[in-house]
């Protein structure tokens, strides 16, 4: 049982990580209709800022927070600039943004692979120290218990602003027909500048409570992509609580597989449960409508 | 510009055309002899040669059937995986072919397990997924002593496994069968089934409006693309011995896109000289390694921005200019941009005097005499002969379309709301109403875009509501779309051939390896389309792509490729809008005859007077519902239409 527990409680915080990342492409998707595979490597450069701020310059929590958001913003900034916005002024069905958006995830990689160089991965300290909680008898690490608590932050501040501004309604109307929201006086591509701004926001508060968690390995960035994906698609796309709930999915289901079927195959968890939610419902457990033809 | 060519003697467009492959062909041939041989140097170029046929098999998914199958990689990996393993545990049995087919099937059973599931959403899902498969594979595989984990499986190492093909024999084998799956492709994409995944890659709904089957043809796309793949699985594990999780990783996908992107995709030699060009990079400089990832995802991104269609593209452009192009129909190409625009006014009288021109009965004459365009006399009043056109399979021949209680809301909308009518063979229903009076949404209800809240929609009994949006085409129902929808890189012709296609048997396979009858099935095919295309006037216009013709040559275009499913029914969505007066007047001869030769027409139009003098019935949508159903001239009668749409008390006319 208490194998059991330390393993949900492990699931639940990294399920946290890839759920963070599910809502930071839904802020992005609502307003462009664009998949921004990028958001993986968005956050591990924000991982890796972290590192340099708080393990190599010993700086405080707060200078790193701050460091963390302004190279992410900053990132998230040029790539709304170079890779995304010369396909929202291009109409057709190309998924050419999707590769733009892949290239754009590779730079970032390599830059942060060269600056990382060839040292080894490091766990990260945590923001607020290595300190536990007993949960249902059961030590919880509060970094756990951070990542938790700042995804469902988050997630309720998103559902607020886009329920109840007049922003937020603008941010979701814009995807849906850019013609009909240019009419209404709402500006595209400022709402597609302003959608990069937030989901770097949520990507860096992400990577500052999920640092300690992920340590400082600069290649898997995609592979958080990836799986911050599968928690949007398990979820279902265009839903807030979708993203919370399959991130959870995702990352539980990992521990599960670590502790009761094999530890080295934690990544067929993944696939095994995309595949499968593929097959029974396709829209995700909490989609209401199929993903428009792109 | 052909002129500088020849003074340069650089020789005719044919050997121009066929010189350069040529010239490349013994280039890759004799690569080793270039570059300095060795068995290890040797071992090199077939590592890059195999995955240039990965490159082939991602090319017809994602270049021409628009599948973003990206993590191909995972399938390149199990094709390897299944290849080395049986050559593992039966060293003495297995040969090249044996590899090879091994890889194919293994690629092709993994292609289905990722696709399947993956292609009930579509888009990005593939991609993504796909991507994921190509992350799990080698992840898993380093942990799994099966597949030798971490260190792979040397095959060299495997006692009693010994090649019977090595060195240069090698070498030209495995180039061969790189231009092998190459020409392979080629036919492909020139066959029924390359047509399809064009026009599915241009817009589904234009493809199930020609009574595509979707589903199945992505399936196809990313099964022939899987089977490729683990082909190419199998050349790897033949010529390196070697397959370990670091053979595949998804940056090497990423590579591997990129080299397509950049060389072009959706060209038959783009994909292969992109690739090689940056894993050509990748393989040989690798002192560069450290900094390939923001050389080549600058490239990756550059590419994807500003030359979307790849290098190729661009050759294809310049070598236009030269003069040195193929030109698709022998002795009619004016070049891309020489061509004169479309159907001009006044040319089309003249132009269209095939089965659908020139048949002036006293229906017509009630059309305004500003339609009619300058050139355009009254033709001869010759009888239209028209072959009886019976419908793919459905109904029988005399049922007409019924429109029983059709109900859709959307949100709290109500947009089409208990509509009754019948569309009769042979006659022409035309339906109008102010903009969203839900006109289209009917249309995209009989042609299942949308599926009924209640109510049905049949043919005599066949009910067409139950089935998919292909279904309903191959019932006999054509359609055209408010806003065009063709091909824009393909020629007029190009764009009608896939709906001739549909209604003559043939296997895919028939066509692909032009067997005797798919041969003359693609001729046969052509040769339809063009005789359409004639009919309709467009016959200067056929060699040129669709994106330089303008809009009314567009909707022309598309009433060709709606006439060419030979349909039992026509539904016509604004046909009107944009044309010229001399286009209008052809589309209006054209829409009559139709009807003449049997054909039951659904005409949505805003430009009622061309509808009332041409239709035989007239419905009349206001807000979802049906405000008015009767002949042409009881509408001009009617009070309630006047009185709605005008704001006035009395009927437009006094009924006489």
């Amino acid at each position: 049982m208490t194998l059991f527990l330390t393993a949900l409680f492990a699931g639940l915080a990294v399920g946290s990580v890839y759920g963070l990342i599910a809502l930071s492409y839904t802020v992005v998707f609502n307003s462009t209709a664009i998949f921004n595979i990028a958001q993986g490597d968005l956050m591990m450069a924000g991982v890796l800022t972290s590192y340099f701020c708080l393990d190599r310059w010993h700086l405080p929590e707060i200078v790193t927070l701050l460091m963390i958001i302004g190279v992410v913003e900053a990132l998230s900034l040029v790539e709304e600039r170079i890779a995304v916005r010369p396909f929202l002024r291009r109409p057709g069905t190309t998924l050419g943004w999707f590769i733009a958006t892949l290239a754009f995830s590779l730079i970032i990689e390599t830059v942060a692979s060269i600056i990382y160089g060839q040292n080894p991965v490091v766990p990260i300290p945590a923001a607020f120290g290595n300190g536990t909680l007993v949960i249902a008898g059961v030590h919880v690490a509060t970094k756990f218990i951070l990542a938790f608590a700042v995804m469902i932050v988050v997630m309720i501040a998103l559902e607020i602003f886009y329920k109840r501004s007049w922003l937020g309604t603008a941010m979701r109307g814009v995807a849906e027909d850019r013609e009909v929201a240019a009419l209404r006086g709402i500006d595209g591509l400022r709402i597609s500048r302003l959608a990069f701004l937030i989901a770097g926001l949520v990507t860096a508060l992400a990577a500052f409570v999920v640092a300690p968690i992920v340590s400082a390995d600069v290649t898997v960035g995609l592979t958080y992509a990836l799986k911050g994906f599968i928690a949007l698609s398990v979820g279902g796309f265009g839903s807030l609580r979708g993203c919370v709930i399959g991130g959870l999915l995702l990352g539980v289901a990992e521990q599960m597989f670590d502790l009761y079927i094999n530890s080295n195959y934690e990544i067929l968890a993944g696939l095994i449960l995309v595949l499968l939610v593929l097959a029974v419902r396709p829209t995700g457990l909490f989609g209401t409508r199929a993903v428009r033809e792109v | 510009m052909s002129e500088i060519a020849s003074r340069l003697g650089i020789g005719s467009r044919r050997s121009l055309r066929w010189g350069i492959p040529a010239i490349l062909i013994i280039l890759l041939y004799l690569a080793p002899q270039l570059g300095g041989s060795g068995s290890f140097r040797l071992g090199e170029y077939e590592e890059v040669l195999s995955f240039l046929v990965i490159a082939v098999a991602l090319n017809i998914a994602m270049g021409y059937a628009g599948q973003y199958i990206l993590g191909i990689t995972a399938v390149f990996a199990a094709g390897a995986y299944g290849a080395i393993l049986v050559a593992k545990y039966y060293p003495h049995d297995v040969g090249l072919v044996a590899m090879l087919v091994i890889g194919g099937v293994v690629g092709a059973a993994g292609g289905m397990i990722v696709g399947l599931p993956a292609l009930r959403v579509g888009g990005f899902y593939l991609a993504l997924v796909s991507l994921f498969a190509a992350l799990a594979i080698p992840t898993v595989a380093q942990e799994w002593g099966f597949v030798g984990a971490d260190t792979g499986i040397p095959l060299y190492a495997v006692l009693g496994f010994s090649p019977k093909l090595s060195g240069e024999l090698l070498f030209v084998i495995v180039v061969t069968l790189v231009l092998l799956f190459t020409l392979f492709s080629w036919l492909l994409v020139h066959s029924r089934v390359g047509h399809r995944f064009v026009a599915l890659h241009t817009s589904e709904q234009l493809a199930s409006s020609i009574g595509i089957t979707s589903y199945r043809t992505k399936l196809l796309a990313i099964l022939i693309s899987s089977t490729i793949a683990g082909v190419a699985g199998g050349v790897y594990v033949y010529t390196q011995q070697f397959f370990a999780p670091g053979s595949s990783s998804v940056q090497f996908a990423v590579l591997l896109l990129a080299g397509m992107v950049i060389g072009g995709t959706g060209t038959i030699t783009g994909p292969l000289i992109g690739a090689t060009i940056i894993l050509g990079i990748n393989q040989f400089f690798t002192s560069f390694q450290q900094y390939n990832g923001i050389v080549f995802g600058a490239l990756l991104l550059g590419f994807a921005v500003f030359l979307p269609n790849g290098l190729m593209a661009r050759v294809a452009v310049l070598s236009d200019r030269l003069g040195i192009s193929s030109a698709r129909v022998p002795g009619t190409r004016t070049g891309r941009h020489a061509a004169v625009p479309a159907v001009a006014d006044g040319q089309v009288g003249g132009a269209a005097n095939g089965k659908f021109g020139g048949a002036r009965t006293a229906g017509t004459a009630a059309r305004p005499a500003a339609a009619r365009a300058p050139g355009a006399g009254p033709g001869p009043a010759t009888p239209v002969r028209l072959p009886a056109w019976p419908p793919v399979i459905g109904a029988d021949n005399s049922s007409p379309l019924i429109v029983d209680g059709a109900r859709r809301s959307f949100g709290g909308v109500t947009a089409v709301d208990d509509v009754h009518l019948t569309v009769n063979r042979g006659q022409i229903h035309g339906l109008i109403g102010s903009n969203g009076s839900g006109k289209t949404t009917l249309l995209n209800l009989i042609s299942r875009f949308y599926s009924l809240d209640a109510g049905q929609i049949r043919i005599g009994s066949y009910r067409l509501d139950d089935r998919p949006p292909y279904a309903v085409a191959r019932a006999g129902v054509a359609r055209t779309f408010q806003s065009p929808k063709l091909m824009l890189r393909e020629t007029p012709v190009e764009n009608v051939i896939p709906a001739v296609e549909l209604r003559v048997r043939c296997l895919g396979v028939e066509s692909v390896l032009r067997l005797p009858r798919g041969i003359r099935v693609n001729r046969q095919a052509r040769a339809e389309a063009l005789e359409i295309l004639e009919t309709l006037g467009l016959q200067r216009v056929i060699t040129q792509e669709a994106n330089a013709l303008p809009h009314g040559t567009r909707r022309l275009v598309e009433l060709a490729r709606a006439i060419a499913l030979r349909p039992s029914f026509v539904l016509l969505d604004e046909p009107a809008a944009g044309l010229s007066p001399a286009e209008l007047e052809l589309l209006t001869e054209v829409i009559q005859n139709l009807a003449r030769s049997g054909v039951g027409v659904l005409l949505i139009e805003h430009n009622v007077p061309m509808v009332l003098s041409i239709a035989d019935t007239v419905t009349c949508l206001h807000q979802g519902k049906r405000l008015f159903q009767g002949t042409p001239d009881e509408l001009r009668a009617d009070a309630t239409v006047a009185s709605v749409f005008l704001g006035i008390d009395e009927p437009l006319e006094t009924p006489s």
